[in-house]
């Protein structure tokens, strides 16, 4: 295991952001802006509708924010523009080389950089909820977070692998990176849990892989010990593990062929 | 004023010359704002009001901010680029011209982008801000004077690299800070948040006292408001120019 | 009248090595003046301070210690005033926008220093003919090759007829021929007005074609100050000799001269003039062997320069 070279790129992934601390510090600084920013609107709103929302408490909301904004913070934000770019201007192509799989290669190399982040972002919102309002509603939950939290990272991961490996037919296909934060932040129950949104809306988001990112950690870590949930992550991981793997060997068939 | 204007045009002939591309990142920038606006409508489905904020309220914030971003990282979008700028040694070519290398590199650069802000703000004002000849005025005094302070809190945070060195890097965290904080009710936050708001990280200046503005004009508020715009706008400027006697042309001297 | 006046001028820069703040003096104390319609080569090795110096004297740079005058303005405090007399080229930054044609950069800068409409456009074409560019003025900058762009460039230098044109590194990039048309544009540009040229360049066939003058920093010190033809005669101790014999001699022994390369009956020679003078040189060859033709010639300036490098410093 420690010698596979996903191993070597994994824990070179975690050197390399450990290596750049002011870039670490940005990143944990902006988290920590934005924890103050909806801890103050929950307990706002929570205060104005008489102290719970949709079974939520300011506290549960708290831990909710937390899990759900510390787990998509600790992925690179424009991943699907990075890979696009490396496709479209062919760097890919020198990976390519390498007798190794390219995405698995990649993704390993990401995940070291994102554990980083997220045990980073993780460990600076624990401080956040004890000193704001108190532990995490409930042991269990908190126990099925954390396995939760990691693969919310790598269901985030591939999805976007899987989103990126469109500019292997589609020139503009990075600039879809926006529109994929943008649903992480609705129906990946980034903003609001999903139990706040229109039953149907929150019906359809329950059917497709965005939940995975940030609600289902989320709600493990506001109390609620849905172990299933694990069960739906797990699930959703390998069949995105699987998509991005099949659209990057179509790919790079087209690559070779247009390449030359 | 001639010459800015003639700068400006041709930035934006610049930005229209790949159309497609144009196209593309305006209509991903107007995708962005509906999410948002979609954002606060399901928010206010469960939630009745906030302190005194309720779903028009807030959408009539969200206009002011989405306007006053189009104007400062739209129309002037080296705003946010002034530390980068200095560190990349690229204000060479400014300074080589007879005329203010501030306000030559605000207009240097359109960022297509964010110009979607500029058609979203105002239009998202006429459909849900109740628009009347007076709140329309206060609605254009408000954004412009919020990009002025948002302009000057940018060009500020972003000399202070010519200052402390580096790759502008606090300029970034400052811009994300700012633009997330004006994105909420000014009122949400509490104590020392809000004394930040009204001091260091102006956002409350930027789209909550204007929103304030177009629903209750008060003669004081909205002397408040200018006084913030002037502040802000004169401190960048002053920062910038003192950063010039340290600016060092990019010379990379580190490790030599 | 002197253009450009320098005195002790001083840049220290901070740096932060390994987390340590220390100062690095890129400039230390340097002094000249260059007079009007003078063409000067500034040159050295990289990281000699070149480019610190030249943009003290356009007022980009704030000087550590010194006083500096161009056109009689101080640079850096009288920046705007001094910038409508003065242009600039540096080789690695663009005052041309990518995107746009050369013509809507030129129209954008006439506003900026403040043309009439109708000069300016009497002028491009003007400089146009003059630096044979004027079909490349209206294709978008991005498409055009450096060559041509850094024609563009010049002309934008030049909408304004500057009365001291400041080139730095301006040939970095450009293939042999059009380093050498470019250099001819410059010498043209200053022949029709008079206009003072100061030109940095680590390359030394930027002086021998255009420059009459030489400063020489190393180290941020001024380490050489001449005109070009005074320095290779003061500087010359050696002479080559290219002679052609009508028969092959026999062995080819004479004091003080060294045999560079033969081929047949042509001969390349050093002699060393300190020890010996070319004349009693040519004497010996032309008496004792049969000489078809000779010349006499003096080495490249990149061996003087280099000669100049090495020598320990003052």
């Amino acid at each position: 295991m420690t010698r596979t070279p996903y191993w070597a790129a994994f824990t070179d992934g975690i050197r390399r952001t450990m290596a750049a601390p002011a870039e670490l510090a940005v990143r944990i600084g902006f988290f920590a802006v934005i924890l103050v920013v909806f801890s103050s609107l929950w307990r706002a709103a929570t205060q104005a509708n008489g102290g719970v929302i949709q079974g939520y408490g300011y506290r549960e909301l708290l831990w909710y924010v937390i899990a759900a904004e510390g787990c998509v913070i600790a992925t690179k934000p424009r991943l699907i523009e990075e890979i696009g770019d490396d496709i479209g201007n062919g760097d890919i192509a020198i990976d390519m080389l390498r007798p190794v799989s390219v995405v698995s290669f990649r993704m390993a190399a990401e995940m070291g950089e994102a554990v980083v982040r997220l045990v980073c972002a993780l460990s600076l919102g624990a401080v956040f909820g004890l000193l704001s309002v108190s532990a995490p509603p409930s042991l269990e939950g908190l126990l099925a977070a954390l396995p939760a939290a990691l693969l919310a990272v790598g269901c985030n991961l591939t999805m976007q692998y899987s989103f990126a490996a469109a500019a292997f037919w589609v020139e503009d296909a990075k600039s879809t990176w926006f529109l994929y934060q943008k649903l992480i932040f609705l129906l990946g129950g980034m903003l609001l849990p999903l139990e706040l949104l229109p039953e149907s809306l929150a019906g359809i988001a329950r059917l497709l892989p965005f939940w995975t990112t940030a609600y289902v950690p989320a709600r493990l870590l506001s109390g609620h010990a849905e172990w299933q949930l694990l069960i739906v992550q797990l699930g959703w991981l390998i069949v995105l593990v699987a998509a991005a793997l099949a659209a990057f060997r179509a790919g790079e068939k087209r690559l070779v062929v247009t390449g030359g | 004023m001639r010459i800015i204007l003639s700068t400006f045009k041709n930035s934006l002939i610049e930005a229209w010359t790949n159309r497609r591309s144009f196209w593309l990142q305006v209509s991903i920038m107007l995708a962005n704002d509906l999410v948002w606006v979609l954002f606060w409508i399901l928010f206010f489905e469960r939630v009745s009001t906030v302190r005194g904020w309720d779903r028009s309220r807030v959408l009539l914030l969200f206009a002011i901010l989405t306007t006053v971003a189009g104007i400062s990282l739209g129309l002037l979008a080296n705003a946010r680029k002034i530390g980068q700028l200095s560190a990349g040694g690229e204000l060479d070519a400014a300074l080589a011209l007879p005329i203010h290398p501030l306000a030559f590199l605000l207009v240097r650069r359109v960022d297509t982008g964010l110009l979607g802000d500029l058609f979203f703000g105002p239009i998202l004002f006429v459909l849900a801000g109740e628009p009347t000849l007076e709140r329309t005025a206060i609605f254009i005094f408000g954004s412009l004077c919020g990009a002025a302070v948002l302009v000057g809190f940018l060009v500020a945070i972003g000399a202070l690299t010519l200052f402390i060195g580096g790759t502008g890097e606090q300029a970034d965290l400052g811009f994300q800070t700012i633009l997330i904080l004006a994105s909420y009710p000014v009122d949400v936050f509490g104590g020392a948040t809000k004394l930040l708001l009204f001091t260091s990280v102006p956002a409350a200046f930027i789209s909550g006292l204007p929103t304030r503005l177009v629903d209750d004009w008060q003669w004081t508020t909205a002397a408040a408001l200018l006084t913030a715009a002037l502040v802000f706008a004169s401190l960048g400027v002053r920062l910038f120019n003192l950063g010039l006697h340290r600016y060092s042309s990019g010379a990379r001297w580190t490790r030599a | 009248m002197a253009a450009i006046e320098v005195t002790n001028l001083v840049k220290r820069f901070a740096t932060k090595g390994r987390g340590r703040r220390s100062l690095v003096e890129a400039v230390s104390g340097i002094t000249f003046s260059v007079e009007d319609g003078e063409r000067l080569a500034y040159i050295g090795p990289n990281g000699a301070g070149k480019s610190t110096s030249i943009k003290m004297l356009t007022g980009i740079l704030h000087p550590t210690e010194g006083h500096a005058t161009v056109l009689g303005y101080i640079p850096w405090s009288e920046r705007r005033k001094l910038v409508r007399h003065i242009g600039t080229l540096f080789g690695q930054r663009s005052q041309l926008w990518a995107q746009l044609t050369a013509r809507q950069t030129f129209r954008l800068l006439a506003r900026i220093y403040r043309l009439d409409d109708r000069d300016a456009a009497r002028r491009i074409e003007e400089l146009g003919e003059l630096l044979e560019a004027t079909t490349l003025f209206d294709v978008p900058v991005k498409s055009l090759s450096l060559g041509q762009r850094m024609r563009c460039e010049l002309t934008a230098s030049q909408l304004h007829s500057p009365r001291v044109l400041f080139l730095d590194e301006p040939t970095i990039g450009l293939g042999l021929v059009a380093k050498q048309r470019f250099r001819e544009m410059i010498v043209r540009l200053n022949e029709e007005r008079n206009m003072t040229v100061f030109l940095t360049s680590h390359d030394v066939s930027d002086i021998e074609y255009v420059a009459r003058r030489v400063i020489v920093i190393n180290h941020g010190r001024i380490i050489y100050d001449d005109d070009v033809s005074s320095m290779r005669r003061s500087l010359l101790r050696t002479k080559l000799l290219e002679v052609r014999f009508e028969e092959a001699p026999r062995a080819l022994s004479l004091d003080s001269v060294e045999v560079l390369k033969h081929s047949g009956l042509g001969y390349k020679l050093v002699v060393h003039t300190s020890q010996r003078s070319i004349r009693s040189v040519l004497d010996e060859l032309l008496d004792d062997y049969s000489v078809a033709d000779i010349s006499v010639l003096d080495p490249p300036l990149e061996e003087i320069i280099t000669e100049i490098y090495e020598a320990p410093q003052r």
